[in-house]
């Protein structure tokens, strides 16, 4: 904690940059900090309830955040991967942000927690388990010492997919539209996404209107399966949106069958390497094309 | 109030039965129904959202799905009467004929039983805009046939701060009737004449409060108003005052920054009420307009036609929220918009706290 906060005071004393984005602490768990003065700096954190992906801060979307000035940020292992997401779409210059990694041993799923949280299956993150980047590579600074693995939780995302693989498409169509039902279509999961970056997103655009704003069937249908659809092999897994529901959909259950989806497919693996490149972006003449008739 | 009636929990299982019975519909806090799938019951897992549970406001088929006691339903009550979205009229243009399909403005009876006191009395604050230059049919005929019975409540967590907003947790306003637990049920007050009526109408439930009950239910309330006591506090009347004089504090900065602007908030708010209207079309020359729910922290939510966008960014969104609930409103209607349910601070994952930003600009005002 000590080696975080003296290098955020550090690149703040010799105006590498403006502000660094990180966790505080506050009545209600830990949060976001935009630390601008050495004082705001002694009150970065890094624990397991810093599951935010601060990288959403640095989508151009965030006008509030980008009139800051230069920003530093700290980024776990999968955030990495969302920054990456948006240098390699040119949403971000490299040389705009200084990263400051944290080795993470994993998050808990509850940010809003008092204390921070030890992890058990009960309390780890589903998307911890197999993380493949506990130490992000795509980083200026690595802070923290090396962390243990997290324990496995009590149900993964990859069983999650698995038990409604195992649906009929009847039972499935039934699943689905009751958790669509609850979609309230704030779109909280389109705001906090570091990876949805369109300055106009297709449900905001009514001439004409591609997607219904009511949150009938057919209008919960068509904004979630849009939604989805856009991220498959861009969405990095980071949860946010998910958690960020306010209806409480299970929404990173459809973001992790697209990933499988797109690895089987594409053999794409999302990482924190911007020069990797993603399946929505590239063309390969030995690229899988049978569903073309 | 009028003087209190006891409601077994027994007597209230056969009124509920008897009001289904009947064709009146009863809505209360309930678990979440939607399919089980083998494998996927365990995603249920405490989180800081853990007090809403799968509770939500629903109707239910038996008074034994009614969760009358703590937790809190996700969304409030506000949308039994404008629902997430509603049909306001459908059209068929043949040729130059054009012809349109009312939506009908009377609803069949409904009884809520168990409304958190703060979503109760939300409604009756909001009345006064769906009562302001225009008369909202739909609001005003689903309040209309509806009795809203208020539970009195325990208070749920450090997050709930009615009392600095004019609310109490055994508010009567907006119920008809407020039922406050003691043992083997409810006592039962009735406060407006449709909720006399109501127990009039039902009487042979109703039983003259058991010795003991009166006192059961003052220390209950008095508990609750207690534990209220300890959490957030400020002068709305002084908060409303800085927030009038200072539009352009660099304080509406610091808030903002933080936001993602989605709207959850308002979503679960019990008062925000802001509405978009869209056409959508069904076919070829038909189609229905309908009233959706819509938010201030939209971007699109101000975009001018032009495209210039009064409100830029997210800062002076959040402002706009702040501003509307406990400024702009109470000055146009005499009310905070706002019931301190709390449940925009626990939807907010990104750690927006209203409760404790009240209490920064009531610092500020005493500057």
């Amino acid at each position: 904690m000590q080696e975080l906060r003296d290098l955020a005071r550090q690149l703040l004393a010799d105006e590498t940059v403006d502000v660094v984005v990180g966790w505080e602490d506050s009545p209600r768990g830990a949060r976001p900090i935009f630390a601008a003065t050495p004082d705001d700096a002694g009150k970065l954190i890094f624990d397991t309830r810093c599951l935010h992906d601060l990288a959403t801060y640095l989508n151009p979307r965030r006008k509030q955040v980008t009139d800051l000035g230069k920003l530093a940020i700290v980024v776990k292992g999968c955030d990495a991967k969302a920054v990456a997401g948006l240098l390699r779409e040119a949403q971000l210059e490299r040389d705009r942000v200084v990263l400051i990694g944290v080795r993470c041993g994993g998050v808990c799923e509850d940010s809003m927690a008092p204390e921070p949280v030890a992890l058990t299956p009960e309390t780890v993150a589903p998307r911890c388990f197999g993380c493949d980047n506990r130490e992000p590579r795509l980083v200026d600074h690595l802070v923290g010492e090396a962390q243990p693995e997290p324990p496995g939780p009590l149900l993964s995302l990859d069983e999650r997919v698995a038990a409604l693989d195992a649906l009929t498409p009847e039972q499935l169509w039934e699943y689905w539209t009751a958790q669509f039902d609850k979609c309230v279509r704030c779109y909280a999961c389109r705001q906090v996404c570091p990876l949805c970056v369109c300055e106009r997103c297709v449900a905001d655009k009514s001439r004409p209107q591609w997607i219904e704003t009511a949150s009938h069937p057919r209008g919960n249908f068509s904004w979630n399966v849009t939604r989805a659809l856009h991220l498959a092999g861009r969405c990095v897994g980071c949860g946010e949106c998910e958690r960020f529901c306010p209806s409480g959909i299970p929404l990173a259950t459809i973001n992790r069958k697209l990933q499988l989806v797109v690895e089987e497919r594409y053999g794409y693996r999302v990482a924190d390497d911007p020069e990797l490149k993603a399946p929505i972006g590239d063309f390969r003449l030995d690229d899988q094309q049978e569903f073309i008739k | 109030m009028s003087e209190a009636l006891y409601l077994t929990r027994e007597a209230l299982q056969e009124l509920v039965a008897g009001l289904l019975a009947a064709g009146t519909a009863v809505i209360g806090p309930a678990h979440a129904g939607g399919p089980r799938i083998p494998g996927l019951e365990e995603r249920e897992r405490p989180t800081a959202k853990g007090i809403y549970g799968s509770l939500e406001y629903r109707e239910v088929g038996d008074a034994a799905e009614l969760v009358l006691g703590p937790g809190m339903p996700r969304l409030s009550l506000k949308q039994f009467f404008l629902p997430q979205s509603e049909d306001l009229f459908a059209w068929k243009q043949r040729g130059a004929e054009v012809a349109i399909r009312e939506t009908p403005t009377t609803f069949n009876p409904r009884v809520v039983i168990g409304a958190k006191p703060c979503d109760a009395a939300a409604l009756e604050v909001v009345d006064a805009v769906m009562n302001w230059e225009y008369r909202d049919e739909l609001w005003n005929g689903r309040r209309a046939a509806t009795t809203i019975f208020a539970l009195a409540c325990a208070v749920e967590d450090q997050h709930c701060f009615c009392p600095s907003v004019g609310a109490a947790p055994d508010t009567i306003r907006g119920a008809d009737g407020l039922l406050t637990p003691v043992d083997g049920g409810f006592l039962v007050e009735t406060v407006t004449d449709k909720g006399r009526a109501f127990v009039e109408a039902h009487r042979a439930r109703f039983a003259a409060a058991p010795d003991g009950a009166a006192g059961q239910a003052r220390a209950f309330r008095d508990a609750a108003t207690a534990k209220v006591g300890e959490n957030t506090r400020i002068d709305a009347a002084r908060v409303q005052d800085w927030i009038e004089n200072h539009f352009e504090d660099p304080f509406w900065a610091t808030l903002g920054v933080r936001c993602n602007g989605c709207g959850a908030c308002t979503m679960v708010c019990p008062t925000c009420h802001c509405f978009d209207i869209v056409d959508e079309e069904e076919g070829v020359g038909c189609g229905t307009r309908r009233r959706c729910w819509d938010t201030c922290q939209a971007g699109k939510f101000t975009l001018h036609a032009s495209g210039h966008n009064p409100r830029a960014d997210q800062i002076a969104r959040y402002r706009q929220r702040i501003n509307h609930k406990f400024a702009i409103y109470p000055v146009k209607f005499g009310d905070v918009l706002c019931t301190g349910c709390g449940r925009c601070v626990r939807t907010c994952q990104m750690g927006q706290n209203i409760g404790e930003i009240l209490v920064a600009i009531d610092e500020h005002a005493q500057r």
